[in-house]
C-alpha cells in the first residue's frame, strides 16, 4: 500500500508539469527552433490535366498529325523536388533536384530529372557572398515576364511562381548601406561558361560571357541596372525599377536594348531568312490592393522583334500545306521544317509583339481562410487572341497546396492563341511540402 | 489682496496637476522599449485558428534594428520555409526562395492569411508611426488615443490600454479613420525571457471582419542584438537564416 502509494504520488508529480503544458491554451516548443547544420525537404505534386482538342488549329496539326480527328487528351504529370544543404562556418552548399513526369497516350511515359541549382556559397561577411555553380539569378521585377533577366531561362507565362532551372554561374554580391536617399547600393557581376556540358543550350558555344547588376534603392525606388556580353549571345543592356506609390499601389518596369538581335522569319511562299537588328523590349506594370482584399496585377509587354501577324500567319500556312502533304502523299518534309521552326522560336509562349497581362485574385473571400480564387487573362493585342485562366486555390491544410484551374482559348484562326492545339484545359493540382 | 491670494491659490493647486500629468509620448516610447529592444532578433510562432478549431501554424525568426529596419524568415511550416519580408520604414518585400527577386508587398496584405497583417507581423515602434492624442488614467490602467502620423500606416488610429505598473499594454484596438474597429490585440502572460526584457508572451488578436476566427502570436525567444545596415537589403533577404 504504502509502495503504490509512493508510485501514485510520483506519477502525480511527473504530471503536473504535463498538466500545467497543457492548461496553457498555446505552446512553443524551443526544440522546433534549433538550428542544425544541414535542412532537408522536398515537394511533390501530382497534377491531372484534360485538354478539350482544337482539331482545326496549326498546332494541333503540328503535334498530331497522324491522328488528325482527335478531340481530346488525357495526361497525367508528376513532379518530385528534392532539396538539402550544409553550412559549416562562413560556407554553404545547396542543391534542388527536380524530378518531371508525364504520361499520356499520344506521347507516353516522359521523365526528365535535372538539378534545378547546385552551388556552393561562401560568406566571408556580411556584406559580401560569392557562389559558383548552378543558380537562378532571377532579374527583373515583372511578375509574368521578364526581359531582363539576361542570366535565367524565360518564364513560363501560365505559371510564373513555379521554380525555374539556372545555368551554371560564378557570381558575388557585394552590399552597402547609407543614411539618406540612397539607402542601398549592391553589385552582382557575373560569369556565364558555354562550353560543351556547360550551359550549352544558352548561345553559342566555347565563349565565356560577363553580366552585371546595379542595384539601389534610392528615394524609396528600387532600381537595377543590368548588362550582358560575350560572344554566346548579343549583348544587351537594361534597367528595372518598382515603388509604391501608396501602401496598396505599386508600380514596376523593365526595358532592355538587344543591339544585335537574330531571328528566322518566314515569306509568304514558305522561304525562312534570318533577320539581324537592334531590339527593344520594355514591360510596365502595377499591382493594386483594394479595400476588399483584391489584388490586382496588370502588365504590358512589347518586345519589338517578336513576330508580326503575317510572320505568325505565314507559319500556320506552312503547318497547314505540311499537314495536307502528310495527309496526302505520308510526305514529312514541311511539318518537319515547321517544327524546326517552332523550335527556334515560333510556338515559344509570347512570341509575337503585345501583350497585357491581367490577373485578379481575391484573398479569402466570404470568410474562408486560405482560399484564393483568381483570374488570370494572357492577351495578345496584335490579333485579340487571348488565353484565359481562372482558377480555385486552397492552403488551407498545412504543407498541402491544392489548385484547380482551367484555361479557356479565346482567338480566331490565324491568331497566337486561335491557333494553340487545344481549345481548353481543366486541371487540378495536389503539391505537398515536406 | 483678495485676487493675488486667490491666484496664488489657483497656482498652488495646479502644481501638483502639471507635475504629474502624464506625458504620452514619453509613455507610449517606454510602451516601445519594454516590448521590445531597439535592436533585438526573436522567434515567434503564428498561430491562425478557424472557427472550426482547425489550426495553422508558422515559425518565424526576426530580426530589427533602429527605428525603421525589421527582417523575418519563415523557418516553418515546410510549405514556407525560407520565405522572408523586410520592412524599411514604409517599404515592404516579400523574397519566395522558388520564385525568385523580392516583390513589394502592401502592410494591410497578409503574408500568412488570417488576421494578422503585414504590418502587424513586422511591428516598428508605436512611436513611430503614431501621435498620442490623449492620455486618460483609469483604475490600473492608462488609456492612450493614438492617431497615425501618414496615411501610408496599417490603422488610422489606436486606442491602447497599457498596465500602470509595468507599463506595457493588455489590450490594442485598431480603428480606421471613421473609428471602426478593424480588430483587437490582446496581450497576455508577461514573461522574463532574460536580458532585462519582461513582456507579453502571447498576443491575441481577433477581427469584427473575421468573425469567429483568431490568431495568436506566441514569443519563445527575444533578445538584445544589432545588426549591419547590410542585413535589412533585398540583396540579402535570401540569406536572412544564415543570421540565426
Amino acid at each position: 500500500m504504502k509502495r503504490s502509494g509512493l508510485i501514485f504520488l510520483t506519477l502525480m508529480l511527473l504530471a503536473i508539469p504535463l498538466w500545467v503544458h497543457a492548461a496553457q491554451d498555446y505552446t512553443f516548443d524551443l526544440s522546433e527552433i534549433e538550428k542544425k547544420p544541414y535542412h532537408f525537404a522536398g515537394y511533390i505534386e501530382a497534377r491531372p490535366v484534360f485538354y478539350g482538342l482544337d482539331t482545326d488549329a496549326a498546332l494541333y496539326k503540328l503535334r498530331f498529325f497522324d491522328n488528325p480527328n482527335r478531340q481530346a487528351l488525357a495526361e497525367i504529370n508528376g513532379r518530385v523536388k528534392l532539396e538539402g544543404s550544409y553550412e559549416k562556418s562562413i560556407f554553404r552548399i545547396f542543391a534542388r533536384l527536380n524530378t518531371d513526369l508525364q504520361y499520356n497516350d499520344h506521347t507516353h511515359g516522359l521523365e526528365r530529372t535535372t538539378f534545378y541549382e547546385a552551388y556552393a556559397s561562401a560568406k566571408p561577411i556580411t556584406s559580401v557572398k560569392i557562389d559558383v555553380g548552378k543558380k537562378t539569378l532571377k532579374w527583373g521585377k515583372g511578375y509574368a515576364l521578364n526581359p531582363v533577366a539576361f542570366a535565367d531561362r524565360p518564364k513560363d507565362p501560365d505559371d510564373p511562381d513555379q521554380a525555374m532551372e539556372g545555368y551554371i554561374v560564378a557570381t558575388a554580391d557585394f552590399i552597402r548601406s547609407f543614411d539618406g536617399p540612397l539607402k542601398t547600393i549592391s553589385v552582382t557581376p557575373v560569369l556565364l561558361p558555354v562550353y560543351d556540358h556547360v550551359n550549352s543550350d544558352f548561345g553559342q558555344n566555347n565563349n565565356l560571357n560577363f553580366a552585371g547588376r546595379l542595384y539601389f534603392l534610392f528615394y524609396d525606388t528600387d532600381i537595377d541596372v543590368m548588362f550582358l556580353t560575350g560572344a554566346s549571345r548579343p549583348d544587351r543592356y537594361g534597367f528595372d525599377f518598382s515603388r509604391n506609390l501608396t501602401t496598396n499601389f505599386e508600380i514596376h518596369g523593365e526595358y532592355a536594348w538587344i543591339t544585335n538581335h537574330r531571328k528566322t522569319v518566314l515569306d509568304p511562299s514558305g522561304a525562312a531568312r534570318q533577320v539581324e537588328g537592334e531590339a527593344h523590349s520594355f514591360l510596365i506594370g502595377l499591382r493594386y490592393l483594394t479595400a476588399f482584399d483584391l489584388t490586382a496585377i496588370v502588365e504590358f509587354y512589347h518586345h519589338s522583334a517578336g513576330f508580326s501577324r503575317d510572320e505568325m500567319k505565314n507559319f500556320y500556312s506552312l503547318i497547314s500545306r505540311g499537314f495536307d502533304a502528310y495527309q496526302a502523299s505520308d510526305d514529312p518534309t514541311g511539318l518537319g521544317r515547321a517544327m524546326q521552326l517552332a523550335e527556334s522560336g515560333y510556338a515559344r509562349p509570347n512570341a509575337m509583339r503585345n501583350y497585357l497581362y491581367v490577373r485578379l485574385s481575391q484573398k479569402e473571400p466570404f470568410d474562408i481562410l486560405y482560399f484564393t480564387p483568381s483570374l488570370t487573362c494572357m492577351i495578345n493585342t496584335d490579333d485579340q487572341s487571348a488565353n484565359i485562366m481562372p482558377e480555385l486555390l486552397y492552403t488551407g491544410i498545412t504543407n498541402l497546396e491544392l489548385r484547380l484551374r482551367a484555361a479557356v482559348i479565346a482567338g480566331a484562326g490565324d491568331s497566337e492563341f486561335g491557333e494553340k492545339q487545344n481549345d481548353y484545359r481543366i486541371e487540378l493540382r495536389a503539391g505537398y511540402y515536406f | 489682496m483678495f485676487k493675488k491670494i486667490c491666484f496664488m491659490l489657483v497656482l498652488t493647486m495646479a502644481v501638483p496637476f502639471s507635475a504629474f500629468a502624464v506625458d504620452g509620448a514619453k509613455l507610449l516610447q517606454e510602451i516601445d522599449r519594454n516590448l521590445s529592444p531597439e535592436s533585438y532578433e526573436s522567434y515567434r510562432k503564428l498561430i491562425n485558428i478557424e472557427p472550426s478549431g482547425a489550426k495553422k501554424e508558422f515559425t518565424l525568426f526576426t530580426v530589427k534594428k533602429g527605428i525603421d529596419k525589421v527582417a523575418s524568415v519563415f523557418l516553418a511550416p515546410a510549405s514556407e520555409k525560407g520565405r522572408s519580408t523586410l520592412r524599411l520604414g514604409e517599404n515592404m518585400w516579400l523574397n519566395i526562395p522558388n520564385v525568385g527577386k523580392p516583390i513589394r508587398i502592401t502592410s494591410m496584405q497578409s503574408v500568412v492569411g488570417g488576421v494578422f497583417n503585414n504590418a502587424d507581423i513586422m511591428q516598428l515602434d508605436y512611436a513611430e508611426e503614431y501621435d498620442v492624442k490623449e492620455v486618460k488614467e483609469e483604475e490600473g490602467e492608462y488609456l492612450l488615443l493614438l492617431k497615425a502620423r501618414t496615411k501610408s500606416v496599417a490603422y488610422d488610429q489606436l486606442k491602447i490600454r497599457a498596465d500602470k505598473k509595468n507599463r506595457l499594454p493588455t489590450k490594442i484596438e485598431c480603428l480606421t479613420e471613421a473609428g471602426m474597429l478593424i480588430k483587437t490585440l490582446y496581450f497576455k502572460g508577461v514573461k522574463d525571457f532574460g536580458g532585462g526584457i519582461v513582456r507579453p508572451e502571447v498576443i491575441e488578436t481577433d477581427s469584427p471582419l473575421y468573425k469567429g476566427y483568431k490568431s495568436v502570436m506566441i514569443t519563445a525567444k527575444i533578445k538584445k542584438r544589432t545588426f549591419k545596415d547590410e542585413v535589412f537589403t533585398l540583396t540579402f533577404m535570401p540569406n536572412l537564416e544564415s543570421l540565426r
